[in-house]
């Protein structure tokens, strides 16, 4: 962490909005792309982005500095997104139980066929990431999106570089599996 | 899987991250070279990063947050006004006395006083509340007649003063 980031921490704890403002820009891209890796939805993605600022602002009087900042703001990040899909699951499970299963609209909307078979995969691709227990759908995430080492792996999710790897590992080979028949190239999965 | 496959295949990962030391790199990359299965693996492992980054980047460069700060900024805002009872105790809380908590302190001197009050009271209370009647004056001597109010009777005073204007004692 540098001086200046230091800086912004020590006036956003003091209640600066502008400070807030700043680190906002900074990390908002990044939180937006953990989010959307975990819930592979736009919208919810921005509402998981604003709340996890909004959480911040209110516990950054916490934090003391015994972790990088960026690894705080990506597990807020990936917990508030972890979260959020659970209260969606019992949300979706609780209203089809009062209202009946989901009928799809039987005319699918018209658009090009390439843009069909990829919106296809990538239904797939967000099938089988829900699939993944969280902790390997976190080092999926944490790697294959944020291109994050083991080590800052390893610090963010609070665990060792062993345990980060055997994550990535079983996540990475389910993920296969449930998308075989979908990649070009099979692999030993 | 070949048994020459088994500790490349576990370092596939590694390789693939950036993450293995230069030996590693160098059996993973000979290995490589001659197994198609394990360069399929790889491939495969590739591909599962592109479909799994892909839409994230796109949707992410898409992105220009348009108005996600503004909800956080009114978030904030609309956290941070007090309901009135928040609003009174956060008065109370500013007061210089009850941050120090003399308050404490100051309540149980109040109920000393209040408690002790009677017996004050008993000791310093004034002359019963009176109404003179009579006031005679001469050269030598005033007279003054007063009723004097204690409790359920009425007392009749008559005071002697020896000259005007000696009004200490009465007789």
């Amino acid at each position: 962490m540098n001086q200046e980031e230091a800086e912004l921490i020590s006036r956003c704890q003091k209640g600066d909005q502008e400070a807030l403002k700043e680190i906002f820009d900074r990390y908002r891209e990044k939180v937006y792309r953990i989010a959307y890796g975990v819930v592979r939805h736009r919208e919810d993605a921005l509402d998981i982005v604003q709340e996890v600022f909004v959480k911040l602002y209110r516990s950054i009087g916490n934090y003391r500095g015994q972790s990088s900042f960026y690894t705080y703001v990506y597990r807020m990040a990936m917990n508030t997104a972890i979260d959020f899909t659970r209260r969606r699951k019992k949300f979706t499970a609780s209203s089809l139980d009062e209202e009946g299963a989901f009928q799809p609209p039987d005319v699918p909307e018209k658009r090009p066929e390439a843009i069909l078979i990829d919106k296809e995969l990538e239904e797939k691709v967000n099938g089988a990431m829900a699939k993944l227990p969280e902790d390997q759908r976190a080092a999926v995430i944490y790697r294959e999106v944020e291109g994050l080492s083991y080590q800052e792996m390893a610090q963010t999710m609070g665990c060792s570089i062993g345990t980060v790897m055997s994550r990535l590992h079983y996540g990475r080979k389910r993920l296969q599996k449930l998308l075989k028949g979908y990649m070009k190239e099979g692999g030993r999965a | 899987m070949k048994d020459s496959c088994s500790r490349p295949l576990k370092l596939l990962g590694k390789y693939l991250d950036g993450e293995a030391t230069d030996q590693e790199k160098e059996l993973v990359g000979n290995h490589l070279r001659e197994c198609q299965a394990c360069q399929a693996e790889l491939n495969s492992m590739k591909e599962l990063r592109t479909l799994i980054a892909t839409p994230v980047e796109e949707a992410a460069r898409q992105e220009d947050f348009p108005w996600v700060w503004q909800k956080i900024e009114r978030q904030i805002r609309a956290q941070e006004k007090p309901s009135w009872l928040q609003s009174l105790r956060e008065r109370l809380s500013l007061s210089p006395f009850l941050r120090r908590r003399v308050w404490v302190p100051a309540l149980a001197v109040a109920l000393l006083v209040v408690a002790a009050a009677p017996f004050l009271l008993k000791i310093t209370s004034s002359p019963a509340a009176a109404s003179v009647v009579v006031y005679v004056e001469s050269q030598t001597n005033n007279v003054m007649v007063y009723e004097s109010e204690t409790g359920p009777e009425t007392a009749v005073v008559i005071w002697l003063f020896e000259e005007p204007g000696d009004e200490s004692s009465p007789t």
